[in-house]
């Protein structure tokens, strides 16, 4: 059995106007790209932010590399949900080591990571550019180097391509199938299906707060599979939000 | 905690927005002060007698106890300040959600915001008192005198304290995550405690008490008191590490 390095089971979190997570069941393999797909608002953030502790579930549990979050090693943990960890008042490099530190990496090695960062992401030139002079594709880029600089062990990016011009794009491309290759776990939600479809190994649809189902990232038409799904399920299941 | 330490040391340092409260709460107390003297000099008679009680007794110790007025007012809402965007910027600027998942806990990177926080106010105080010398001087009080010594002691520790009853900012701005809910709660503590030193409440109104303590020099304020500072930072503290260590990113 492969190993797991990312799992929810029976997931609940439910918003006020009835969005969120109403009972989701997802293992993150190691060594696998795992994409989310789905419409806005389907829950595929809440349950990104529920897998990394920023929201508590009303029912279910998660765990890290088998552990409950309470013991898991963060230090293992590379994520980005929203907003790019890039304060604008430092500079590229003093927010990579800024980021390198807090995710526990000792002192004498923050310096050739955050190099190394740079320039596996495309950002020597704007080294010591304040993160605030960046454009929105540079800084997103600067939140992926930050989360990912530390080669953690479980990957988690929200809507990773941001921003990102095509360049960037084919960089991150690069960067998540080279960690996945090296033993990462990685959970990624996008809105392209094309994307996804280059580099996931598995595709899961996030619809109302359920998983409903995978689609086949060989697949030849992918985007008339998923919206076959979502429109099966909207059938199914009455769209129960406000 | 000594990656959030330097985390938090580096952001300060290198903010405008810090630089400036800086700046603002340092240098701008220390002019108005310096106003007001050469306002008492002027030949505007009513100048000289609306701003005259404010300087009494005249001389150092005059200044230093108009400066007590103005920092007690003016540096709790500069503390508020820079504590507002210390801890709200996170929330306003989308940053905090790249403080979870990390092997650094909330909590720690919370009381390193409260030291570096707590560092800075040292620091400011220490400056203020000398920018205040300073302009002094240079508006021909002469030399510091004996009798200002204790005066000026009493203003180093008037802007600590005002920064320690400042704190619940801090906690404002976690709760409504926003800058402007903290600076709202700064502004807050100061009218109430206006209110509450018309009121007659003296030096039991904790925000209140370090203003009055150092306007009176020492004399209408408890050891009590001034004492019962203590358990408001205390608790201030402790509530901003539970909200920062129970903190959820809900809708």
């Amino acid at each position: 059995m492969a190993d797991v390095a990312l799992a929810g089971r029976g997931l609940v979190r439910l918003y006020g106007d009835g969005a969120g997570v109403r009972g989701m069941d997802i293992a993150v393999v190691a060594g696998q790209i795992h994409a989310l797909v789905g419409l806005n608002g389907a829950g595929k953030s809440t349950l990104m932010r529920i897998l990394l502790g920023m929201l508590k579930p009303t029912a279910g549990t998660v765990t890290i590399e088998g552990r409950r979050l309470d013991g898991a090693d963060w230090a293992a943990v590379g994520h980005l949900v929203e907003s790019p960890l890039a304060y604008g008042e430092l500079t590229v490099r003093q927010n990579l080591a800024l980021g390198a530190r807090l995710h526990g990496v000792p002192a004498p090695r923050v310096a050739p990571m955050v190099d190394a960062a740079m320039t596996e992401l495309r950002m020597d030139t704007y080294a010591g550019r304040r993160a605030r002079t960046l454009s929105l594709g540079n800084r997103q880029r600067l939140g992926l180097a930050s989360a990912l600089q530390h080669h953690p062990r479980i990957i988690v990016l929200d809507e990773p391509s941001n921003g990102l011009d095509p360049a960037g794009v084919i960089l991150l491309r690069e960067a998540l199938l080279t960690r996945a290759g090296d033993g990462a776990g990685v959970l990624v939600s996008s809105h392209h299906l094309d994307e996804v479809a280059r580099i996931a190994d598995r595709i899961s649809v996030v619809n109302q707060g359920r998983i409903i189902g995978d689609l086949d990232p060989g697949g030849i038409d992918i985007e008339r599979s998923f919206f076959d799904l979502v429109l099966a399920d909207d059938t199914e299941v009455p769209c129960t939000r406000r | 905690m000594h990656a959030a330490l330097v985390t938090e040391a580096l952001k300060v340092y290198r903010s405008r927005t810090a630089r400036a409260i800086t700046v603002i709460v340092v240098l701008g107390i220390a002019l108005i002060c310096a106003s007001m003297l050469l306002a008492v000099g002027t030949a505007d008679a009513q100048m000289a007698a609306k701003l005259g009680p404010l300087i009494d007794p005249g001389g150092w110790v005059g200044y230093f106890a108009a400066a007590a007025q103005v920092t007690s007012a003016a540096g709790l809402l500069g503390c508020g300040a820079l504590l507002s965007w210390m801890f709200g910027r996170e929330f306003g600027e989308g940053t905090i959600t790249g403080l979870f998942a990390l092997p650094v806990k909330r909590h720690t990177i919370a009381a390193a915001k409260l030291i570096i926080y707590a560092l800075w106010a040292l620091a400011v105080s220490v400056s203020l008192v000398l920018a205040l010398v300073a302009f002094g001087l240079v508006s021909g009080l002469g030399a510091v005198t004996v009798e200002a010594v204790p005066a000026m002691g009493r203003q180093v520790a008037l802007t600590l304290l005002t920064a320690t009853i400042a704190i619940p900012a801090a906690w404002a701005a976690t709760l409504g995550r926003s800058v402007l809910a903290g600076i709202g709660t700064a502004i807050g503590i100061l009218v109430v405690s206006q209110v509450a030193v018309v009121a007659g409440t003296g030096g039991w109104f904790t925000f209140a008490a370090p203003a009055l303590w150092a306007v009176s020099q020492g004399t209408r304020v408890s050891p009590t008191q001034l004492a019962l500072i203590i358990p408001l930072v205390l608790g201030s503290c402790s509530l901003i590490l539970v909200a920062w260590s129970r903190l959820q990113l809900d809708k």
